[in-house]
């Protein structure tokens, strides 16, 4: 069985030659820009720098979309037979469950914590503290 | 499994005549599914890759938005554009692999090979990079655990407390003198600066009627939150008695710094240790000829390395830009 599997499948990949060099490339040049447009988010120039929500959509967004293509076509799952659903459809629902399984535990661990968890974890608070204390900094060396 | 008739020995029908009758009964072999087995194992290994990095991942993001208060990318001096050099680095690791296997497929094997080698510098090139940024978490006492992790998360009197015990012990003792007695002259500006705060915040610790406020004073001339957009590594970042006396290794206040150092620890080592596996393959590749008879390794491994640069994507953005 195996002596005829594998000449039998090789075959039959070399057949449709998928791609070609221009198409990597062009896939190559996309992520590139992609990449850029996630980094774009970091710089002076981001228009909703005060909300950072909207940065995290357009990030996962760009992700995504790196993700696929890199998927699709260095994979090249997107010339494959119908078996890839199979294997990536489960996976990415178990992937999807384990996350949404945590929310309740460990999501929402700080909506209610104990007098003693309260003592110790850091809060906004914290920050501004320290924010306040580097600014006023330099005076009180000069006290 | 092995049932299915490969083909149908054709003299069995030779033998009464009944060649038409049999001739008709065409039967193939069908591997369950139409790809090698190699690959097979391979995409069934990716999607295990695929729950165990989205576990990883998902915990990632519940930890960090349940959070009460998580750190800036710039309060535990993470370096975005080291980290767009790094996913462009993969990015063109990932070409290169995919290079190699086309030449490899169209037997110019000198080609592959050298498509290949470029694979490898570039994947050492990542964890090179790594190694780096790791080394600057560490220089400032960010460590995933205890014995090392010098992060307190509040400025509170127990962060006070670590401070007033690390200037107690007799070694820091000894070198806070030899520092006291250093001519002004042998020091540069900011370890002038440094000492002053130094005996300052030796005056605040010892006074008995210390306030949240002074902790958090103490905290700032240790070792300042880096302000924003002031560039992670090096120079750029506010400095304080830790950078300009490292050997002193007092504790900082990075609040949320504990859980970030935790995860951030977590997920770029899994990645890293996926990178290393991925160089071992291809070292292990560069000793085959890699014409067509080998293209089906290279495509496994090439898989392997593009989900490796797939879990990248996603952390990138993530830890460095969030």
């Amino acid at each position: 069985m195996s002596d005829h599997a594998a000449p039998h499948d090789s075959a039959g990949h070399e057949e449709h030659s998928h791609g070609g060099l221009g198409k990597y490339i062009a896939v190559f040049a996309a992520l590139c820009f992609l990449t850029t447009m996630s980094f774009f988010t970091y710089s002076e120039a981001w228009p909703w720098r005060d909300q950072p929500q909207v940065g995290w959509a357009f990030m996962m967004a760009v992700s995504c979309t790196k993700a696929m293509l890199v998927v699709l076509f260095f994979m090249h799952v997107w010339w494959e037979a119908n078996w890839k659903y199979v294997l990536t459809i489960p996976a990415a629902m178990m992937a999807l469950f384990l996350v949404i399984m945590l929310i309740p535990d460990i999501g929402m661990r700080n909506r209610m914590v104990s007098q003693e968890r309260a003592l110790h974890m850091a809060r906004p608070a914290d920050l501004l503290l320290l924010e306040e204390a580097g600014t006023a900094g330099p005076a009180a060396e000069a006290h | 499994m092995s049932s299915p008739a490969i083909s149908i020995p054709h003299d069995a029908g030779h033998a009464d005549g009944h060649d038409d009758h049999h001739g008709h009964v065409h039967l193939q072999y069908q591997p369950g599914l139409p790809l090698s087995r190699g690959k097979l194992i391979m995409w069934l290994f990716l999607s295990t890759e695929i729950m165990f990095f989205a576990a990883l991942l998902g915990s990632y993001i519940v930890l960090r938005f349940g959070a009460a208060i998580w750190p800036k990318p710039h309060h535990v001096h993470l370096s975005e554009p080291i980290g767009a050099f790094n996913t462009f680095v993969l990015i063109c690791s990932s070409v290169t692999v995919v290079l190699a296997l086309e030449a490899a497929k169209s037997n110019k094997t000198g080609l592959a090979k050298i498509w290949m080698v470029a694979t490898f510098v570039l994947g050492g090139l990542f964890l090179g990079v790594k190694a780096y940024e790791y080394q600057a978490k560490f220089s400032h006492g960010i460590y995933p655990v205890a014995p090392h992790s010098r992060i307190y998360e509040r400025p509170d009197l127990y962060y006070g407390s670590a401070v007033r015990a690390r200037l107690g012990e007799s070694a820091i003792i000894e070198r806070l003198k030899e520092i006291d007695e250093m001519p002004a002259e042998s020091l540069s500006a900011e370890q002038r600066a440094a000492r002053t705060s130094l005996q300052q915040i030796r005056t605040m610790l010892g006074d008995p009627n210390q306030q949240a406020f002074e902790m958090a004073v103490v905290a700032d001339q240790i070792a300042p939150l880096p302000a924003e957009g002031a560039g992670g590594h090096g120079g750029g970042h506010a400095h304080g008695i830790n950078d300009a006396f490292p050997e002193l290794q007092l504790p900082i206040v990075i609040p949320g710094g504990n859980m970030w150092a935790s995860t951030y620890f977590l997920l770029t080592g899994f990645h890293a240790v996926h990178v290393v596996v991925g160089l071992i393959v291809f070292a292990v590749l560069l000793g085959y000829t890699l014409g067509p008879k080998n293209a089906g390794m290279i495509e496994n491994a090439g898989l392997y390395w593009h989900f490796v640069d797939l879990v990248w994507i996603f952390l990138f953005p993530l830890l460095y830009l969030f």
